[in-house]
């Protein structure tokens, strides 16, 4: 057992110590304001100014420009743009993971209602599967209607294979069966409202607003799609960290200290206020105490872990799966060796453990886990003892060997 | 070839400027449209050899997954494989213009079109001194510190008396705490 703990004053000290990060405004870049905000990126002697994108490729451009040291991104984005299928061809890597969980899937309340109609038994099961979705595009093509349309986030996103997973699952194919879009989260109400979508898959606080707005019915969240799945990560530059390794290894201190700080719920809140009263979030600030507080136990929808059940430890394993998922649509076509080495490269649990070992945090020491074996906690081994590790069930009883060759899902 | 542009901005005033703008050096304006336009609808219906954007509008994100979905949809600039596009790029993303191109329009055409974009964006600016997404950012926190200041003054409130009564009167009129701040700062305008 590693009970090392590397003393403040020997930690190595940053190449560069003005830095500029990125983010969107959602409720999951929670860490890096509360990193910001309440000193802990000052506290590893850095002075960070966050930039709000208001759109992924935005965040994505100003990356790949040097224009931005680090940022919040989906878990696929670092892999997208080390492999050239995102913007222009960048290596990415992340060493940390902001958060697991917090989407949900939403319905326009004209097709809730088309649904109940046509399996009202399949309504009435938890998780709601979209079996009665399929029974609805039976009836709307043999009654010469159009596709119904569904939206996510991006097409690199992590809402775009959970969306599909719950699709497949009931039986939907969603590129025979329906038509996929791409709408912004700020707008993804009023396109439900106004008849242009009738579905869609996106994370907090605009599930919340939604359903405030009784402009739909959220279905599922995407904890009951793939228990405690990746969410957000820290992604930075490979040439960046490369010639930056402290100013890094600090950024993932300050971050895992944010990450760690909003485990617990009343913090939460108090980081929904800093949010907002900051400018990061212009939204109803209730709107994002309520989807930021939500209780510790899997919700129906938009529950974030920050932090307990190694939440931070960038699995290997949780980008093969989504590289995986990417494969079994066809959006993926590169040699089986490329995809290895790449997975490699855009995945760096050894920084995450040196930054923890700076801090004394427990770590798993393995990098990899299998996905879809375990319907409660379990215990894993860590280099300080046990860690309670969150279940991890896929929808539909699927399994992943957490290998980035496997192909089953 | 005539490049068939499309133009999405908010804006009205600043699009009508860029149409001209564009127009005059040879590009032919197809249509403009905001946010609130249906751009799936737009772009399968106009097909627009390029298309100009307004960097803060989320909806970029819409046409990175037309981008995707094949040849004749219009890319991200930064994609072009011109040695000088990052350049262009960091220059446009300054001012707050976004470009997405067919693949078969000349490098030389897309330079001068976002040119183009970037002059008309930056004269805009200069004569309705408007904000970019960062400074947007940085303008609603000063404003809310400003009416948390002024509430302080006037009802002799503590800092966080001041959050939670804008935080009270957000919650009942479901607005957002910068749009209550700004409320609260032009009711002072009025008194003083």
């Amino acid at each position: 057992m590693n009970d090392r703990r590397i003393p403040r004053g020997e930690w190595p000290s940053p190449e560069r110590d003005t830095l500029t990060l990125g983010m969107l405004p959602l409720n999951d870049a929670a860490p890096l304001v509360v990193a910001r905000e309440r000193g802990l990126f000052a506290a590893h002697g850095l002075d960070v100014t966050l930039h709000v994108e208001s759109s992924w490729a935005g965040l994505r451009d100003a990356m790949q420009l040097g224009l931005l040291e680090g940022a919040q991104m989906l878990p696929l984005m670092p892999l997208a743009s080390t492999l050239g299928l995102d913007g222009r061809p960048t290596p990415m890597l992340s060493a940390l993971t902001l958060n697991l969980g917090g989407n949900a899937i939403t319905v326009s309340n004209a097709l809730y209602a088309s649904m109940q109609a046509a399996e009202p038994e399949a309504m009435m099961q938890a998780p709601i599967s979209a079996r009665a979705l399929a029974a609805v595009v039976r009836q709307r093509r043999t009654a010469g209607q159009t596709a119904l349309r569904f939206a996510s986030v991006y097409p690199f996103s992590s809402h775009h294979y959970q969306l599909r997973y719950w699709l497949a699952e009931g039986g939907v194919d969603p590129d025979r069966d329906l038509e996929l879009r791409v709408v912004p989260p700020p707008l993804v109400a009023e396109q439900l409202e106004a008849g242009w979508l009738d579905g869609y898959c996106v994370g907090e606080p605009w599930n919340t607003l939604a359903a405030r707005r009784e402009s739909g019915r959220v279905l599922i969240g995407s904890h009951a799609i793939w228990q405690h799945g990746q969410e957000k990560v820290f992604a930075v530059r490979e040439a960046w960290a490369d010639a930056h390794p402290a100013a890094h290894r600090a950024l993932l201190r300050a971050l895992l200290e944010a990450c760690a700080w909003l485990d617990r719920p009343a913090q939460r809140v108090e980081a929904a206020r800093v949010m907002c009263e900051k400018g990061y979030l212009d939204v109803p600030p209730n709107v994002v105490e309520e989807s930021m507080a939500a209780g510790d136990t899997p919700a129906p929808h938009g529950v974030s872990v920050f932090h307990r059940h190694a939440a931070n430890f960038p699995w290997r394993s949780h980008l093969a799966w989504y590289a995986d998922q990417m494969r079994r649509w066809q959006h993926l076509n590169v040699e089986e060796s490329v995809l290895k080495a790449c997975l490699a490269r855009c995945v760096r649990p050894d920084l995450f453990r040196e930054a923890a070992d700076d801090l004394g945090f427990n770590y798993p020491l393995v990098d990899t886990k299998r996905e879809g074996e375990h319907a409660t906690e379990w215990p894993l081994a860590g280099c300080r003892g046990a860690i309670a590790m969150g279940s991890d069930l896929l929808l539909g009883g699927g399994h992943f060997s957490g290998r980035d060759d496997d192909s089953e899902s | 070839m005539t490049v068939k542009v499309l133009i999405v901005d908010a804006r009205p005033e600043r699009s009508r400027a860029l149409e001209q703008a564009l127009h005059e050096a040879g590009f032919d304006v197809v249509t403009r449209a905001d946010e609130h336009d249906d751009l799936y609808a737009i772009m399968t219906r106009v097909t627009p050899d390029a298309v100009i954007i307004d960097a803060a509008l989320p909806s970029r994100d819409t046409l990175e997954h037309m981008g995707q979905l094949g040849r004749r949809f219009p890319k991200p600039m930064i994609m072009l494989a011109e040695e000088e596009t990052p350049n262009l790029t960091r220059e446009a993303t300054s001012v707050g213009v976004s470009a997405y191109v067919v693949e078969d329009v000349q490098p030389a055409l897309v330079r001068s079109m976002v040119n183009v974009a970037i002059a008309s964006f930056e004269a805009h600016r200069a004569l309705k001194g408007e904000l970019t997404k960062t400074q947007t950012t940085l303008s609603q926190r000063r404003t809310i510190e400003r009416a948390k200041s002024q509430l302080m003054e006037t009802h002799a409130f503590s800092e966080d008396a001041a959050y939670q009564w804008l935080r009270k009167h957000a919650m009942n009129r479901r607005l957002t705490i910068h749009e209550v701040a700004q409320a609260v700062l032009a009711s002072d305008d009025v008194g003083s």
